[in-house]
């Protein structure tokens, strides 16, 4: 028999745990709860890029399990974050996702707080007895910054940002820090697919076949045998050497990286990326830099927000190569990112009401190729946190 | 046809052209020296982005490589509505007009996708009118799940 029946289909493959995927952890809605709940509540979670808040007072609003969130750059030199909620009835202090406030005035009834998150004004005041400045402050957010990079975790119980993230993000020092960077590029859009859906296009080498610019510039640039790829405690995972690009294989790309410097400690042909649990990606390929975020916002739909990072203050003939750079594969009229959106929401499409059963995670190339390890790593520390087996989630 | 009429006919026409997929007649309405950007003002970062820059050459590279990219199903329609027409000289014109687009999927349901502002350049070369500039200025951010066809 080559095609399967019902009850063929709906079994569990023949293939060792952590080889397969249930397709319930995309649409089950208690396993997005114990997601919520058991990871974006407890991670160190990507908020921007220290560029995007360089001045005092400048403040990047974001969201994150549902609630937003702002992170402010405060009088004292230090990034906060807090929640974007005032003390007083809840509403939703900044509407913006950006500026600068030096004091940040809730529209309501005019609270007023500053940059460390203190209450600094109550209109008529006297009218409390049991009303003081002292005990209404903001909801403070543990921040913390790597390599410009700040993150946040929602636990105040946490552990370190560098415990959490480990050596995950040393082959990336030298190029986030090397040369002061900063955000040129900032597109998001709301995918209908589980988030993980869009976070496994980028752990999934495997993929690249789908792309018709990687099957001309990736996939025959190096031997699929001499690519390294490394995994993490953690979840997290990458290339564990530079990855090459042989971008005279695609109309229109040839030349690329000969025009522009490349980022410190990268050729212009490198290709470098990193996965960092549960849903951020560092791509560099060589003169450009993308980060993205894939952040739930239910079982079947999710926010992706999209950076690109160039050299802060470099020549303008400069910064527009390295946004071509960057458009050319990730833009939203690029080569890659759209073709992944169409994959992640063509996968949850399968999935959402159970035709797909299981997704294969089990290619073994010695770390090296194609290989599945990244995802198989993801999802052993989706299943460490959320108390459940990826192959097989609801008992 | 008075000029302002010949130059709504070519920002109609611009639009048709890339409705039907249609390049080679799009490129026919293109000057020689034609530039293209698809320019959007981020909120997020306060300044302006660049989404997609090409010369003709470079427009015609990304036709001719649309076959064998993976899309989005569907068709996407453009309805654009010209604003103003201001004569730059005898033989150029800057040209606002105010677009949206529409995606239609396979089973037939449409949905908005984008609204923006065409601000182009037409040049009269040899008695013809035709763009010599073409900057879509996006007011939508999210595209979904993405293009490879200029708006």
């Amino acid at each position: 028999m080559v095609a399967r029946d019902q009850s063929s289909w709906d079994k569990m493959p023949d293939m060792p745990a952590g080889h397969f995927v249930s397709g319930l952890v995309y649409t089950d809605p208690d396993i997005y709860r114990d997601e919520s709940n058991k990871v974006f509540s407890k991670v160190w979670h990507f908020a921007c890029h220290e560029s995007e808040v360089p001045d005092k007072f400048d403040y990047r609003v974001f969201v994150l399990n549902g609630q937003s969130l702002f992170a402010i750059h405060g009088e004292d030199g230090v990034i906060r974050t807090f929640l974007n909620v005032c003390s007083h009835r809840g509403a939703k202090l900044l509407d913006q996702p950006s500026g600068n406030a030096r004091s940040i005035t809730c529209f309501y009834h005019r609270w007023a707080y500053n940059s460390q998150g203190s209450c600094t004004g109550i209109p008529r005041a006297s009218g409390y007895d049991d009303v003081k400045k002292e005990a209404v402050g903001l909801r403070e957010v543990r921040t913390e910054c790597l390599h410009g990079l700040i993150f946040i975790t929602l636990d105040d119980g946490a552990s370190s940002l560098a415990q959490f993230i480990g050596p995950a993000l040393d082959r990336f020092s030298d190029m986030l820090t090397g040369q002061p960077l900063e955000v040129f590029h900032y597109n998001q859009a709301v995918l209908e697919c589980n988030w993980k859906a869009w976070h496994e296009t980028n752990m999934d080498l495997y993929h690249e076949f789908m792309h018709v610019v990687l099957r001309q510039t990736q996939v025959n640039a190096m031997p699929m045998e001499d690519r390294k790829l490394i995994v993490f405690d953690g979840g997290h995972g990458g290339s564990g050497g530079d990855l090459k690009a042989a971008y005279d294989g695609y109309d229109g790309f040839a030349g690329r990286g000969g025009d522009v410097p490349p980022l410190p400690g990268m050729s212009a042909t490198d290709f470098r990326f990193i996965n960092l649990f549960p849903s951020t990606a560092i791509i560099s390929r060589g003169t450009v830099v993308r980060i993205d975020t894939v952040t739930p916002i239910g079982p079947d739909k999710a926010l992706l927000e999209m950076r690109g990072l160039g050299v802060k203050g470099e020549p303008v003939e400069h910064r527009r190569i390295r946004q071509k750079h960057h458009n050319q594969y990730w833009g939203p009229f690029g080569r890659n990112v759209p073709e992944d959106m169409v994959a992640a929401e063509s996968c949850a499409d399968s999935f959402r009401n159970q035709a797909g059963r299981y997704q294969i995670i089990a290619r073994d190339e010695k770390m090296a190729g194609q290989d599945d390890a990244i995802l198989r790593a993801f999802y052993s520390e989706w299943g460490r946190r959320v108390g459940r087996d990826p192959g097989a989630p609801v008992k | 046809m008075s000029d302002h009429d010949a130059i709504r006919a070519l920002i109609g026409k611009s639009c048709l052209t890339l409705d039907d997929s249609d390049f080679e007649s799009y490129l026919a309405l293109c000057a020689p020296a034609y530039s293209y950007c698809v320019r959007v003002w981020s909120p997020e970062l306060r300044k302006d982005m660049i989404w997609l820059e090409h010369d003709r050459d470079g427009m015609a590279g990304v036709f001719e490589a649309l076959p064998e990219h993976l899309q989005r199903s569907g068709r996407l329609s453009r309805l654009a509505t010209v604003a103003t027409i201001e004569a730059i000289g005898t033989d150029q014109f800057d040209v606002v007009s105010k677009f949206v687009v529409h995606h239609t999927d396979v089973e037939g349901r449409t949905q908005t996708l984008a609204v923006g502002r065409y601000n182009d350049r037409v040049v009269r070369i040899d008695g013809v009118v035709l763009l010599s500039e073409r900057e879509v200025a996006l007011e939508t951010r999210d595209l979904g799940i993405g293009l490879h066809v200029p708006l």
